[in-house]
């Protein structure tokens, strides 16, 4: 008796299941000729092979359902879900030029509507497998909870590198990697057990970098490709909120230089060229060969905050010297921006030296709060400067990092609600033409970016999964009293 | 145990009935705890509700250690000693910095020892088991569990049941689980992260096993009775003095004003507030908390001298840590300067245990004002998620997506409008100077307009004054001149005509710009009083005259 009771329900369950998954095609539709109200747009997007499967959310009224080549696949809840295997199958039968052509049709009022079908196209080139993030709330001076996250873009995978509850509720930021090595990493903490943590090839070390010689501890970093240094700015850094303006906080420097650290000796070097009292200094990075110092760099301007929309940075670069931590002795501008009336951040360069993404806004450094905020590219092999078409939207485009092989970029952007972070997607060609972005992919993608209360920020790409112990992190931070860094 | 304290753990948290919150929550060492101990919390937005449900929790607490001990005592005079847990759990609960979890952790540690009592066969593995359950879902009150249940079974066996424990709290520090040992091992874990845990809490962690120890160590003694006296008149006296320590230290901080005061703003209960702050020693804050009411009620002008008011502090106060600070964002919310209400509600709204429900409430109302749709929707989506605060949700609801809405509603629609103001950073130098653009933006604002001038009133900037009325209250729609003003104005009058350096102006300009002749009148009277002397001048006790000549700012 119980037997078949049981046997019953598997039946139950399988048919069930069958109809979800195997279901017919809606016969008799009207095509609408809109385009369907999903979420996110994943409409003709480029993915890469090995990312997780791309649920999304039919936002119109009506049972929804999805058409792709014989595949019906019913909504539950009004979420398309593709198990791991269900997505492969999708990945693996799209057609010879990489497309999956997706259609939704949704019943209204016993009605079938079929929206404008769309592609979703398939790049061979493989993305990083790791990326990670700081959530913390976009308000930036009051949290209770933060932290720096890593998550599996070939799974639904996320796991805490270090959380803020371990280390008396600090700030951290500023984690970055050499190239995408997980193992080669730093960031700060702040405040009560601060201090700035290098991990480099398991070994991990917390320094102390105030200086008598400089304005602030060290803080935006890029490393060096050789692993062996890091450059970092120094600001004098101030936050503002506006009372009716789009960008509703304004991040301004007061004075702001670039230094470079030496990983070994714990030494900081500079140029009078890239610490200058009239000049405001930020955003290091190095090139790809290591022979280059890029930076930002803006006239410096008083009484700060009254002038803040009259400080534009540029973009300039310096030699670098690798084996005697030297610097050239001029400074080459790459772009001039404030020539039109522009302002550039965060410089990253491509892993082949050729291309340079920045974002280009309006005045200011701090881009993530303008919602001009836009990405732009430099063609390093002519100097040509071009906005990073089919990339950008009407909202913040901001903080980007390009991932180990240069063909995918990882940016933040407010486009969805304005005010919360997310991370987005795009593949690069190497010609430096980007696709449409994608948004990183969830179980529950519309659940769970409307529950979130925390913003995406700093993405970075990393080539496996960064594996330093949280309780090593911890216990540095909290009980080593640090390694003071010098002036050489 | 102060109601108002306990009503306010409320506004520490916001219990979340979804998926991703319960399941973030359950995954934490002491996960269960927590979850239990917010359920309950959440319904302590009224205080006689939680005064109510926090002791039947204790009696609960009490029973369960008397269920407990009186097998193996076998009468009732071993009841003073259990309910001596419940009453230092009580009294560590009046402080808000240690979690309710503490409470919740010991109650389902009290339900395992019952559970692990009853158990017959397997005792070892149930024991075991069960410290393991009782580590992940209560934390360090494991321990409680495992120490216990050693001395109940009395036995070399039992042993490992503290050696389980203590593996548990291994595993949790080198996973990471805590962030330090002593998260690991002791009530710290319930206590404000990194905060200095007050030995009074170690007390009453501790109560249970030494009530437990107390009965199993004396129930084959015939002179139980006698240890039972003894060791509750000890357990008394020990605790008696940090008790009382403790106490007086929470009687000089006073937090429970703060705490009687935001329990009748967040429920928007003005009189009661004003009733509160009568009770009240006079205080920055609590004179911020008084006219704050006064604004909302619409009679800031005409009843702010009726009430002890010794400069413009008492309207607002402002810090310069904008991080965490409930009252400065219901002040400027009530103020009109809706973005820097937004700027503090916001950081404080992250910066508590959880999500403060009122500070939620006043970013999703700014939002809306802003136009923000996406945002406010995401925030009235959480509070929705809520038993209390759904049917706030939802009513706010309709406003998303509806500028006509927003705009035709009271306190909306004037933020709005007031958010139109030109640009400017807020909080950057004084409320006053953010304020002008507010009222030029929108001069129908009457509590912004009221704030305005009760500032530069109780400043004593007189010439302020005479402007702001210029500006403000000389158009023929403006409001009536409250009386406080046209009294200031009167005296500034007189005044003029005799100092140098002020441009002197007559009682006709007084009468043109909203002055009543009955307020001349009155003044004359003033005059002739303060010739006669303080006797004479109490029946002016309320005029700005008297703030003026006698209250010190």
């Amino acid at each position: 008796m119980r037997m078949n009771r049981i046997i019953n329900i598997i039946i139950s369950l399988t048919v069930t299941l069958t109809a979800y998954s195997c279901s017919s095609k809606p016969e008799g539709a009207t095509q609408s000729g809109e385009e369907a109200p999903v979420f996110p747009d994943y409409k003709e997007v480029t993915i890469p092979a090995n990312i997780a499967p791309l649920n999304f959310s039919f936002l119109g009224e009506g049972t929804a359902v999805l058409l792709s080549g014989d595949k019906v696949i019913r909504s539950r809840r009004g979420t398309f879900r593709f198990s791991p295997r269900k997505w492969r199958q999708l990945l693996e039968g799209c057609s010879d030029n990489g497309t999956i052509a997706m259609t939704v049709f949704a019943k209204k009022k016993g009605t079938w509507i079929s929206y404008r079908p769309f592609n979703i196209y398939v790049s061979q080139d493989r993305i990083d497998p790791w990326f990670s993030y700081r959530l913390i709330p976009p308000g930036y001076q009051g949290w209770q909870e933060m932290g720096i996250y890593q998550r599996n873009l070939e799974t639904y995978s996320e796991k805490a590198i270090l959380t803020n509850d371990l280390t008396g509720g600090n700030c951290m930021n500023c984690h970055t990697y050499r190239g995408g090595d997980p193992s080669k990493m730093v960031f700060h903490a702040r405040a009560s057990f601060g201090g700035t943590v290098m991990v480099n090839d398991g070994e991990i070390e917390k320094l102390n970098t105030q200086t008598d010689s400089t304005i602030s501890a060290l803080v935006y970093p890029y490393w060096h490709p050789s692993g062996e240094y890091v450059a970092f700015s120094v600001n004098k850094t101030f936050q503002a909120f506006h009372n009716h303006d789009p960008n509703r906080i304004e991040v301004y420097d007061q004075a702001s230089d670039v230094v470079v650290y030496n990983v070994k000796t714990h030494e900081i070097a500079w140029s009078p060229l890239t610490k200058s009292k009239d000049r405001f200094e930020t955003f290091p990075t190095f090139s790809p060969d290591g022979k280059w110092l890029y930076f930002c760099s803006a006239q410096a301007v008083e009484p700060m905050p009254n002038k803040y929309k009259e400080v534009r940075y540029g973009l300039y670069r310096i030699a670098f010297n690798q084996e005697s931590m030297a610097f050239g002795d001029s400074l080459e501008c790459i772009y001039d921006a404030p020539a039109d009336s522009a302002s550039v951040s965060f410089p990253r360069i491509s892993p082949d030296g050729r291309f340079l993404c920045f974002t280009r806004h309006g005045y200011g450094n701090f881009s993530i709060w303008h919602k001009d905020a836009d990405l732009w590219m430099v063609d390093l092999a002519d100097g040509l400067v071009k906005l990073l078409e089919g990339v950008n939207s009407e909202d913040v485009d901001s903080f980007h990092t390009w991932s180990a092989d240069g063909r995918w970029m990882v940016f933040s952007s407010r486009r969805d609600d304005g005010l919360y972070t997310k991370p987005y997607f795009t593949h690069i060609d190497s010609e430096g033409n980007a696709t449409k972005p994608f948004l990183l992919p969830q179980k529950d993608p519309v659940n769970y970016y409307k529950r979130l209360m925390k913003s995406y920020n700093l993405p970075a790409f990393t080539t496996d999964k960064v594996s330093v112990s949280k309780r090593k992190l911890t216990d540095v931070l909290r009980n080593s009293p640090g390694t003071d860094v010098k002036v050489k | 145990m102060n109601p108002f304290a306990l009503a306010y753990r409320e506004q520490q948290q916001l219990f979340i009935f979804d998926r991703t919150y319960l399941l973030g929550t359950l995954l934490k060492v002491g996960g269960l705890a927590t979850l239990i101990a917010r359920f309950i919390v959440q319904f302590f937005w009224n205080p006689a509700l939680a005064c109510t449900l926090t002791l039947l929790l204790l009696a609960l607490s009490a029973f369960m250690t008397w269920s407990l001990v009186k097998n193996s005592w076998k009468d009732w005079t071993a009841i003073p000693l259990c309910l001596i847990p419940s009453f230092l759990i009580g009294v560590s609960l009046s402080d808000n910095s240690l979690h309710y979890e503490f409470l919740t952790s010991i109650l389902l540690v009290q339900a395992g020892l019952l559970m692990f009592k009853s158990t017959k066969n397997r005792k070892l593995l149930w024991g075991s088991l069960l410290t393991i359950i009782l580590y992940l879902t209560s934390g360090p009150a494991a321990i409680l569990f495992a120490l216990s249940a050693a001395v109940i079974e009395k036995s070399w066996k039992s042993l490992t049941y503290p050696i389980v424990a203590l593996i548990c709290v291994i595993a949790a520090y080198f996973t990471a689980a805590v962030p330090t040992w002593s998260f690991a091992f002791s009530p710290a874990l319930y206590y404000d992260l990194d905060a200095t845990l007050p030995v009074i809490h170690w007390g009453s962690w501790i109560s249970l096993l030494v009530v437990v120890l107390c009965c199993e160590i004396s129930k084959s003694l015939h002179w139980k009775r006698w240890i039972a006296l003894t060791s509750g008149l000890v357990l008394a006296l020990l605790v008696f003095i940090p008790t009382r320590q403790y106490l007086n230290r929470i009687k000089q901080e006073q937090p429970h004003l703060g705490y009687v005061f935001e329990h009748f703003t967040n429920n928007e209960d003005w009189d009661g507030l004003i009733e509160a702050c009568k009770k009240a020693p006079w205080l920055p804050r609590t004179a911020n908390y008084l006219n704050m009411a006064l604004a909302w009620k619409g009679e800031l002008a005409d009843q702010l001298l009726k009430y002890d008011q010794h400069g413009p502090d008492g309207l607002v106060m402002t810090t310069k840590d904008r991080a965490v600070d409930v009252v400065q964002a219901h002040i400027m919310f009530a103020m009109g300067n809706v973005a820097a209400a937004q700027d503090v509600a916001f950081n404080t709204l992250s910066s508590l245990q959880g999500f403060c429900p009122a500070m939620l409430k006043i970013n999703a109302q700014v939002e809306l004002m802003r136009g923000s749709y996406e945002v406010a929707d995401k925030y009235l989506s959480l509070l929705a998620k809520t038993p209390h605060y759904r049917k706030w949700a939802i009513e706010h609801r309709k406003f998303l997506y509806d500028d006509a809405a927003v705009e035709s509603d009271s306190v909306l629609g004037s933020g709005r409008r007031n958010l139109s103001a030109k640009n400017r950073f807020i909080m950057y130098t004084n409320p006053m100077t953010e304020l002008f653009p507010i009222l030029d933006a929108n001069p129908y604002d009457k509590r912004s307009l009221e704030y305005g001038l009760c500032y530069l009133l109780l400043s004593k900037d007189l010439n302020s004054v005479k402007h702001y009325i210029q500006d403000y209250y000389s158009s023929p729609d403006s409001p009536e001149l409250p009386r406080i003003a046209q009294e200031a104005m009167v005296f500034y009058s007189e005044y003029s005509r005799n100092i140098d350096g002020i441009e002197p102006f007559g009682f006709d300009w007084c009468y043109e710009h909203g002055v009543q002749p009955e307020t001349v009148k009155r003044f004359e009277e003033y005059q002739k009083a303060a010739v006669a002397g303080p006797v004479s001048l109490r029946r002016f006790r309320e005029t700005y005259w008297y703030y003026l000549v006698h209250k010190e700012i």
